[in-house]
């Protein structure tokens, strides 16, 4: 296993940040969204999961979804989130859903489609905690099928499809060469 | 304590060539050494090899028959803004002293004794980090590594990012050290540096030293070079005005924009205030002021970025909305990155055509070649030189034709040869009859190149005075040979 | 977050930080099993009076911070109340449906909401940074390097926020010609995250470089701030119980709402 080293966990910990403040403002967003949309405003809820997977796309490392979702989640929580301490609940369980998926594939890939699966995954991870949360449960069938849909269609769009184009564009300006490994290729050069 | 590489190979991943190839280079204890080289040959690297952070806290790959780094080190970096971790002066110095294990009961007295050494009296040290100058951050900063009471002190580019008072208050702090502990510099200013170094290694772009010997030597054999690698030596400006002919005759020309009773807001407060002022085609206006006096908010309030009142004119033309003034001004911001929006150099100017409804693609070209950028125009603008960088900003504003230009501190941070390029630039501009106005903190520019000066202090245009260019030859204070 | 509030220092902020955490978390599970509404919105008196009495910080910013939470009390009481399933029907007009069960349901659900909030405004005005994180060191036992890293990323937040105000200006300036619909928030995100983000990521490795570079590893460190448990603790923990149980006691003896279990 490949050790955080400081920077990677400090890089991790402010790109989670900046989301974490994102996640803030996001509140409101989704309030005035919800209760008019049948859930469908739900789709935007995938905000909520970006961080884990654009810190993993970015520094491709075990841990640091988890990490990146946490921290994010902190933040959100230590600027006066209108959610108070859940989100740091809901954020370890969602952080966890993208790093587990990520594990599955070995921490290998990093394709569009495994990010998908992981922001899928952290919409998973929102739901179950919503289960013990609040009663969703008791909602009418036909209104939990719409916010579970909804919720999953999030984290695949937001979560999945954006954090990879985000990461695409952020490895473009160079940025990602401070984080990624150097190759086999340029030690050997040093013998020659 | 010895301190010194042996055939020292390193190369960044996915570069093409190595940054070093077998150098050597060994310090002895005490001694007081300058690295200069041109932007990218590598100092600072070396110098981070000989701290140990490379390869330990930052991976490149590198491979030496033998590195010897000191059992104790510390570092200044030349971000004053990313080199703390906490909020508070006196929990960044105590977080050092955690570092060391000091016990808690003394780190107060410790605390007071670093600061005192680098003259930060504070009655409280309980101040944010925030609230200080620049020059006073890199105080802190020598203070934080003095706190480690390391055997050799490294200074990467300690001034590289500080106004000229930052940067003599700095070095001032730094002499004050008396420090016996051997040092190794990189910097680029060296006015003030090279009375204080027993040695110069000099390198050049491929890294290799070409010399290494003291202060004297290196400035009486290798001044052609130092020029060539944009080093601010003592006399660069003597030099530099030979070279240009300077100054360029000044003839005002027409009447070109006036300003009257204008106000710029952020929120409720005011933050300029300037009555009324005419400026000409042809004039270079240096607008001078501290730091916080509103200089940047003058230009921004040109823009109508901020809430603005009052009346500004471009000849005939009104300016009242953000489109207005960018048709009429041109636009350079303090941080070239923020003006890229494309993922090339090229599609930076070919945006900027777009934006005024010119179909010319022909004219990137010519730009790109005029501005030295095309051999990079396919690359992501972020990676860069600084020097092209700001070039390709001043690109992408003045694409146009606008008649006048607004520069907000443009030779920030760029080496002598750079800062020497752009000004040529800017002079041609105004030569065909541009206004330039230009927020610098630079009082050589102001004297080699304004015709004019607008001073703000506290929010207020204050004085407006006409500044004579120095005629050829005439020497300045700040030019001294060794 | 503390870094620019002006506020006066009051008991709540010398409670162990660490502590008000935990126990702030064992209150929000302790909130999951209630399910009776007249409790519920008897205990949102509990922090509702402590926020408004004893932060320390203005009046005008408390009612600032508490305007979202109106909006965050209706929007999650709403769905429930319109979609919850339920027998005794009150309304139906198309696909809302409110029964008196769902009602109710939702506006337990609010008050709940109204709960957690209200805790964790309570929990972010009366804590420093700073000093939470030196807690969670010392109290329990959270790697340093990761606690470290914390402090130095909160520290960054202000430059960042400067930037963005740089960025908004400079694109103003350019004149980006804004997309239509979803093109438009793709735009925007990537027009202001991608320079935002890669100044942030460089010099969140240089701040670390620096860090390392002042010698931190990990090795045995002392602590410049000794986070300690106080009588404050107590206090905090006595009006809580005394608080919670005159909560429960009201809300069974003179219940304001019919219903007393909203599972049912």
């Amino acid at each position: 296993m490949k050790r955080l080293k400081l920077s990677d966990i400090l890089i991790t910990i402010v790109v989670a940040l900046v989301f974490g403040i994102i996640y803030k403002i996001w509140g409101p967003v989704y309030n005035i969204f919800k209760p008019f949309g049948l859930h469908i405003g739900d789709v935007i809820y995938g905000m909520w999961f970006i961080a884990g997977t654009v810190a993993v796309l970015l520094l491709r490392k075990p841990g640091v979804a988890l990490l990146a979702e946490t921290a994010a989640a902190s933040g959100e929580f230590l600027v006066g989130s209108e959610y108070g301490l859940s989100v740091l609940l809901y954020g370890i369980v969602q952080g966890l859903g993208t790093e587990l998926l990520f594990a599955l594939f070995g921490y290998k890939r990093y394709t569009a489609f495994v990010a998908a699966l992981g922001g899928i995954a952290a919409a998973v991870g929102s739901l179950v905690m919503d289960v013990a949360y609040g009663y969703v449960m008791d909602l009418a069938l036909w209104n939990l099928l719409l916010l579970v849909g909804a919720r999953l269609l999030g984290g695949f769009l937001i979560a999945g499809i954006l954090a990879y184009y985000l990461v695409e564009a952020l490895e473009k300006t160079g940025v990602t060469s401070l984080v990624r490994p150097a190759s086999d290729k340029d030690y050997k050069a040093l013998d020659q | 304590m010895k301190v010194g590489v042996s055939n020292l190979r390193v190369k960044y991943a996915g570069a093409e060539t190595l940054l070093f190839n077998k150098l050597s280079l060994h310090i002895k204890e005490g001694e007081k050494v300058l690295f200069l080289g041109p932007s990218g040959c590598g100092k600072s690297t070396l110098l981070q090899i000989l701290s140990g952070l490379i390869p330990n806290a930052v991976p490149v790959p590198m491979k030496a028959d033998e590195v010897a780094i000191p059992e104790s080190s510390g570092v200044v970096f030349q971000d004053p803004d990313s080199q703390f971790c906490m909020p508070y002066v006196d929990e960044e110095i105590a977080f050092v002293l955690e570092n060391c294990a000091v016990p808690q009961t003394e780190m107060k007295s410790f605390i007071h004794h670093y600061l005192m050494k680098v003259g930060l009296n504070f009655e409280d040290p309980h101040v944010e980090i925030s609230s200080l100058s620049q020059g006073m951050k890199q105080r802190l900063a020598i203070a934080s590594m003095l706190a480690l009471e390391p055997e050799v002190i490294f200074l990467d580019e300690p001034t590289a990012l500080l106004d000229p008072e930052g940067t003599s208050e700095v070095w001032k702090t730094i002499k004050q050290l008396n420090a016996k502990q051997t040092m190794i510099i990189v910097e680029h200013k060296i006015d003030e540096v090279i009375h204080f170094v027993d040695r110069i290694v000099l390198f050049d772009s491929e890294g290799k030293i070409i010399a290494d010997a003291d202060p004297e030597s290196v400035f009486s054999f290798y001044k052609p070079k130092l020029k060539e690698y944009g080093i601010w030596y003592p006399g660069v400006w003597t030099d530099h005005k030979q070279d240009e002919n300077l100054p360029a005759p000044y003839e005002k020309g027409q009447q070109l924009m006036s300003i009257s009773q204008l106000q710029g807001y952020r929120g409720k407060s005011s933050k300029i205030e300037v009555s009324d002022v005419t400026a000409y085609e042809g004039e270079w206006i240096a607008v001078t002021g501290k730091n916080g006096a509103g200089k940047s908010s003058f230009l921004l309030s040109l823009m109508n970025v901020m809430k603005t009142s009052g009346t500004k004119r471009v000849r005939d033309k009104v300016l009242k909305t953000i489109k207005a003034s960018r048709e009429q001004l041109a636009f350079v911001f303090q941080n070239p990155e923020f003006q890229f929006i494309t993922n090339s150099v090229y599609d930076e100017l070919v945006y900027s055509l777009e934006m005024l409804e010119d179909k010319g693609v022909e004219k990137v070209r010519n730009w790109l070649e005029a501005y030295d950028l095309y051999h990079v125009k396919d690359l992501h603008p972020y990676q860069l030189s600084t020097g092209q960088k700001r070039r390709l900003s001043v690109g992408t504003a003045m694409f146009g034709t606008q008649p006048v230009l607004l520069l907000d501190e443009p030779t920030f941070g760029q080496d002598a040869s750079n800062t020497f390029k752009l000004l040529a630039l800017f002079e041609e501009l105004r030569t065909e009859g541009m206004l330039i106005i230009m927020v610098t903190h630079d009082e050589m520019i102001v004297h080699n190149y304004a015709t004019r000066e607008w001073v703000i202090q506290e929010g207020k245009l204050i004085e407006d005075r006409k500044r004579e260019r120095r005629e050829k030859g005439e020497r300045h204070a700040m030019d001294f040979t060794v | 977050m503390q870094w620019t509030l002006q506020y006066e220092e009051t008991w709540l902020h010398r409670l162990n930080p660490a502590f008000k955490l935990i126990f702030f978390l064992s209150l929000f599970l302790i909130l999951l099993f209630v399910h009776n509404p007249n409790v519920i919105s008897n205990l949102t008196l509990v922090p509702l009076l402590l926020v408004l009495f004893a932060t320390g910080h203005r009046r005008k910013v408390i009612v600032l911070l508490l305007i979202p939470f109106l909006i965050l009390f209706f929007s999650s009481a709403s769905s429930m109340m319109f979609f919850g399933q339920g027998t005794t029907t009150w309304w139906k007009w198309g696909i809302i449906h409110i029964t008196e069960e769902s009602f109710f349901r939702g506006l337990h659900i609010g008050f709940r909401a109204l709960n957690f909030a209200l805790l964790g405004l309570l929990f972010a005005l009366t804590t420093r940074p700073v000093f939470l994180f030196y807690s969670l060191i010392q109290q329990l036992k959270v790697p340093p390097r990761f606690a470290y890293s914390f402090m130095a990323a909160v520290r960054i937040l202000p430059v960042m926020v400067e930037e963005f105000q740089q960025l908004r200006a400079a694109l103003l300036i350019r004149g980006v010609k804004k997309k239509k619909g979803l093109q438009r928030v793709t735009q925007s995100i990537m027009l202001y995250a991608v320079p935002l983000l890669s100044q942030s990521i460089r010099r969140a490795h240089r701040i670390a470089v620096a860090m390392e570079a002042k010698q931190f590893n990990n090795k045995e460190r002392t602590y410049y701030y000794k986070q300690t448990y106080s009588k404050v603790d107590i206090y905090f923990v006595l009006y809580i119980m005394a608080g919670f149980g005159l909560a429960y006691w009201v809300g069974h003896t003179f219940p304001y709402f019919g219903i007393t279990d909203v599972r049912n």
